[in-house]
């Protein structure tokens, strides 16, 4: 489970998130939205700790990783995450990129982590593509790759920064389905995105920020039909 | 003009043999300052200030004087530094070496500060460390990137390697000067010296392009 409590981060004077306090359990799915701008983004980072919050407490499974003692390292390997622009490495191919974490962090053996490896790119369709390097792949296809590498860690929680922002339109659904699948086997995650069909239809719950605060936390049907808040009625609005 | 070839065509295979010496000094300071040249780039993107300022003061200083002043502080300074004379190859593998390492860190420098953020940060988000990402994810990215500019700095120095003849080492440099002055006639010793030159930068050209094009495999 994690535990959010009085989130702040700042930047120099700017103050991008002003107090966010909220649980994920263990298997729920829960979808970040709000306008540009709103600190979801940072929201999100912050719990892999790539980005430290200024003041607040995250708690991971009962483990306070803002602590100064923490290794930031072990947690990051415990909090997949996924990236709108993919970040692939370039100068490995699909299942390099899949195996050198595991193998480098982990001290797996290279044929164990090439088996998982093909296990997952098989799990998001892409196992004919395992020896390409990225260039040779389309958007999709690389965010389904980015996808499984962070899977390859084996984390408890996923995060995905709007992970299909940068896709053309006609691969959004072939990486929302990875997702949709991914939330059916019961995986954690935290999602920024603005696809409003998809959090409707594949998130337990909805986290509404705006201005670094979090304005709304309700289930999809609650804040979709019925929102509360004004803010989130003008959004909601404005995406349709 | 007349030009007398004939007459060198004995001297030739020592102007050759110089060749071998001047491989030797370029290929040695080469390593020495790209090995010095990797060190010195990660001082100067160094989260610790002192690092920095250390690699920035080296650079300033080897960029902003003469290399030949400097190969000649080396030599004759030897004495006075460590109490006795170094051997003048191994004073100009050292100058070269120094020299070029400020050049490259600054290349190097470039190159990692030009691969995308991302890359670090995903390397981060999977859990891996600061060396080994530095090294299996971004050096591997800069070096592809800053391969042209490190090759150029390869040919300067292959080139500027001539002025260990100020120190007399006896390199084609040297050689052709030395087989002028046993015939009075410098022109074509040093037209001779010339095209040695140039072939060992076209070998190293055609060199960088075959490993240039080794790693762009995955573009």
């Amino acid at each position: 489970m994690i535990k959010v409590e009085n989130l702040h981060k700042h930047f120099g004077k700017l103050e991008v998130l002003k107090g966010i306090s909220t649980n994920i359990q263990d298997g729920e799915v829960v979808a970040v939205i709000g306008p540009s701008g709103s600190g979801k983004s940072t929201f999100l980072r912050c719990i892999n700790l790539l980005e430290l919050p200024t003041d607040g407490r995250i708690m991971i499974n009962g483990q306070d990783i803002t602590d100064k003692s923490t290794n930031i390292m072990k947690v990051r390997q415990n909090v997949g995450m996924v990236f709108q622009h993919f970040h692939l490495f370039p100068h490995k191919t699909a299942l390099q990129n899949l195996t050198y974490a595991p193998m480098k962090v982990k001290g797996l053996s290279k044929s164990e982590a090439e088996k998982t490896g093909l296990e997952l790119l098989e799990k998001v369709g892409l196992s004919a593509k395992a020896h390409e390097y990225p260039n040779r792949l389309s958007g999709g296809q690389k965010q389904r790759v980015a996808i499984a590498r962070a899977l390859a860690m084996q984390p408890e929680v996923m995060l995905f920064d709007e992970p299909t922002s940068a896709l053309d339109p006609e691969m959004v659904k072939e990486v929302l389905d990875v997702m949709k699948n991914l939330a059916h086997t019961g995986m954690t995650m935290a999602i920024v995105t603005h696809e409003m069909g998809f959090a409707r239809e594949v998130a337990d719950r909805v986290l509404f920020l705006d201005g670094g605060v979090l304005v709304e936390d309700s289930s999809p049907e609650e804040f979709f039909s019925n929102p509360k808040s004004e803010r989130a009625r003008d959004f909601l609005q404005k995406m349709i | 003009m007349n030009l007398d070839f004939q007459q060198f065509i004995p001297s030739l295979p020592y102007i050759l043999k110089g060749i071998g010496v001047t491989l030797q000094i370029v290929s040695m300071a080469g390593i020495l300052g790209f090995v010095l040249g990797i060190i010195l780039s990660f001082f100067k993107i160094s989260k610790f200030k002192f690092l920095g300022w250390i690699a920035d003061a080296y650079t300033s200083v080897f960029r902003g004087t003469p290399l030949v002043l400097q190969l000649m502080l080396i030599y004759y300074g030897s004495p006075q530094l460590i109490g006795y004379k170094i051997d003048p190859s191994t004073a100009a593998v050292l100058s070269f070496g120094l020299n070029s390492a400020a050049y490259i860190s600054e290349i190097i420098r470039a190159g990692i500060l030009a691969v995308d953020k991302g890359q670090s940060e995903a390397a981060m988000a999977l859990g891996v460390p600061y060396r080994p990402a530095m090294m299996d994810i971004i050096l591997p990215q800069a070096m592809k990137n800053i391969l042209p500019a490190l090759m150029n700095e390869f040919i300067t120095l292959t080139k500027e390697s001539a002025i260990v003849t100020v120190i007399g080492v006896t390199d084609v440099m040297r050689r052709a000067y030395i087989v002028g002055g046993e015939k009075f006639s410098y022109f074509e010793p040093i037209l001779i010296a010339g095209l040695i030159y140039y072939i060992m930068v076209m070998v190293l050209t055609v060199l960088g392009k075959g490993i240039e094009r080794r790693m762009r495999r995955s573009d």
